[in-house]
């Protein structure tokens, strides 16, 4: 009987496992239960979707930044590429009058070749991934800048703007719907894939893991180059939803994915976390934002109080994890 | 100029009818949406001062949100703007001239728009408020050039490239340097946060690249204050001469000492422009008509006039 009730149990909390994330989790639920006491307008069906129109942006480069993070590395460029692939979009539509169909993937190409070459620099030059990343976070707003000349470009076609506006069947913009894609195939990727245990063998010890048979430069190539365009995909969407596109966006986003990521409970160093987590990490820093926003916090405190959150559910999971 | 903005906002509080202490319930509004770029600057902290400490004397309630110079961020503000029910939206977008989104997402829950210093291209709110900025860039930089005996290599130091106050400054101090045929205008460069370190920057590589310039536009004081910190540190404060814009208090502290090379700024009217943003937002929300554009005047300010402007700003 023993050793049934055990099976049973861990198949419960497998399916129920967030990687890891549980902590969080709660964390998160506590807080929703909080607003939803402290403010009348938090808990509504509009203001959750107005929440996950809010996480759109933030999630999708998340997605990225835990691949990254899962195998040992950090994208400090992700901002950047974000802007450099708007202003691509924006020019390749507004200026070259290219359709969508055409400039939607340009974009994404070029902020695919940013992430491949910071990858390779990474993986065959023994550049370190902060270092690479950060010269890469340089050189894509320049570049990003230098498309206009630090001017902004308006003038999409309406339907774009929309994609970010109309919620079909009530409850679902194009965007939103976008994000959720991403992070399934992120999950199913990471959790049923070769290629997703593979990245957790390279973070946990890139050595074994070459020992083992995995071809690890090339998985570090294809991972920046996957959180690189996953970042130009995020822009994208940004664009619909200001309709409008300019160089300076996005700085410091990078900081922001990688807090998610962490409060998610993704180590830094490497090897343990995932997806799942991730999501728990988007979603507090958007309740916390928004929740923040509705009871009219003073914005002065409200970077505090975020700054505050992120160290309590780091060394919560910390003091959770026995020492090594 | 003083009398004109009296008359402004008499007739401002003419359209609302409406005496200076009512209370909540007699302005028919509660709660009021302020949207602002960036709070670090201190021409956006002046004016959410200036609204919530009129609102607070009519028993309004403010809320204030700081996008902290992201155009995204805004956007996510806004809507929590919305959620929360407010009556009446001051916007001040950020960034560039692009943030039509905030407008667009208010108009559709029916909420009337007031837009301070800056308006966003092809979705106007119902009333814009805004300092008058060509005439008073054109007579900064006019003192300057005067002071200068009308010759002399000059510089500009842009804001935020693109932005409404950026473009019109521009035009204003080109007219007053199309005027005088002995300026040349050497070198510019922008600014992204119209800040004092990226002024103090920018000055030193002006410096650096032509010693023997004479005249330096910096279209914020704190861009004007960090070139005059540059010049002292190259010991040309004998030579150079700068002109601001925007009249912060630390600008007008600076030019109440009458030292340095710092000379002149043009001082908005941030507490009347809050004043007057809430008085329209009544106005708007009780459908009374506004005019599409309201401007209170800049006044020029030198060391003889800035110590009256410290203790009592405009």
């Amino acid at each position: 009987m023993k050793p049934a009730d055990v099976k049973e149990k861990l198949r419960l909390s497998e399916l129920f496992s967030f990687g890891g994330a549980t902590g969080p989790l709660i964390g998160l639920l506590l807080l929703c239960v909080f607003l939803s006491f402290a403010t009348d307008s938090f808990l509504s069906v509009r203001n959750f979707l107005n929440i996950m129109d809010q996480i759109t942006v933030l999630g999708i480069i998340a997605v990225g930044m835990t691949f990254v993070i899962l195998i040992g590395g950090i994208d400090l460029s992700v901002g950047s590429v974000l802007a450099l692939s708007m202003m691509v979009l924006g020019y390749l539509n507004v200026h070259v009058d290219l359709p969508m169909a055409l400039a939607i993937p340009g974009a994404l190409l070029i902020s695919a070749i940013t992430g491949a070459i910071a990858g390779i620099l990474i993986a065959y030059f023994k550049v370190p991934p902060f270092i690479a990343t950060l010269a890469m976070m340089s050189i894509a707003r320049g570049l990003a800048n230098m498309i206009t000349n630090g001017s902004q470009i308006i003038g999409f076609p309406a339907w774009f703007n929309m994609a970010a506006i109309i919620r079909y069947g009530g409850y679902l913009t194009i965007t939103v719907g976008i994000m959720l894609t991403v992070f399934l195939l992120a999950w199913l990727f990471q959790r049923y894939r070769q290629g997703g245990r593979m990245l957790y063998a390279v973070g946990g010890n890139p050595e074994v893991a070459r020992l083992a048979g995995i071809h690890v430069k090339r998985v570090t190539v294809l991972v920046y180059t996957v959180c690189a365009t996953l970042a130009g995909l995020a822009g994208i969407l940004l664009a619909a939803r200001l309709d409008a596109v300019q160089p300076s966006i996005g700085v410091a986003y990078e900081l922001d994915a990688i807090a998610a990521v962490v409060i998610g409970g993704t180590s830094l160093s490497g090897g343990t976390g995932g997806i799942g987590g991730t999501l728990v990490g988007v979603l507090i820093i958007g309740v916390l934002r928004n929740g923040l926003n509705l009871l009219s916090v003073s914005p002065f405190v409200q970077s505090v109080i975020i700054g505050l959150v992120i160290v309590v559910a780091v060394a919560a999971e910390t003091f959770k994890r026995p020492a090594r | 100029m003083t009398k004109t903005l009296t008359a402004l906002l008499a007739a401002t509080a003419l359209t609302v009818a409406m005496p200076m202490a009512s209370a909540a319930q007699e302005t028919g509004i509660g709660k009021i949406g302020l949207a602002v770029p960036n709070l670090q600057a201190d021409f956006f902290n002046q004016i959410k001062l200036g609204v919530e400490n009129y609102a607070a004397a009519l028993g309004i309630e403010v809320i204030t949100v700081d996008a902290r110079g992201d155009t995204a961020t805004q956007v996510s503000q806004v809507q929590d703007l919305i959620t929360q029910g407010i009556d009446a939206f001051i916007y001040i977008p950020a960034g560039a001239a692009a943030a039509t989104v905030p407008t667009r997402l208010a108009r559709q829950a029916g909420i009337p728009v007031i837009n301070v210093d800056r308006e966003p291209e092809g979705e106007p709110g119902d009333t814009f408020i805004a300092g008058e900025s060509v005439m008073s860039a054109y007579e900064v930089c006019a003192h300057i050039i005067a002071l200068a005996g009308g010759e002399g290599k000059m510089a500009i130091i842009h804001g935020q490239r693109g932005t409404t106050p950026e473009v019109l400054r521009f035009e204003g101090c080109k007219q007053a340097i199309d005027e005088n045929p002995g300026v040349e205008l050497v070198t510019q460069q922008w600014s992204e946060m119209w800040s004092p370190d990226e002024g103090f920057q920018i000055a030193q590589n002006m410096l650096q690249a032509h010693p023997d310039l004479r005249l330096i536009f910096g279209q914020a004081d704190g861009l004007a204050m960090g070139a005059s910190q540059a010049v002292e540190v190259a010991g040309l404060r004998d030579q150079v001469i700068i002109g601001g814009y925007d009249g912060d208090i630390a600008a007008l502290e600076y030019l109440a000492r009458c030292e340095g090379a710092f000379v002149v700024t043009a001082t908005q009217s941030t507490q009347a422009m809050g004043v007057l943003a809430v008085n329209s937002a009544i106005a708007a929300h009780h459908g009374a008509s506004i005019p599409a554009r309201q401007i209170p005047n800049a006044v020029l300010t030198t060391c003889e006039n800035a110590q009256e402007f410290v203790e009592n700003h405009p």
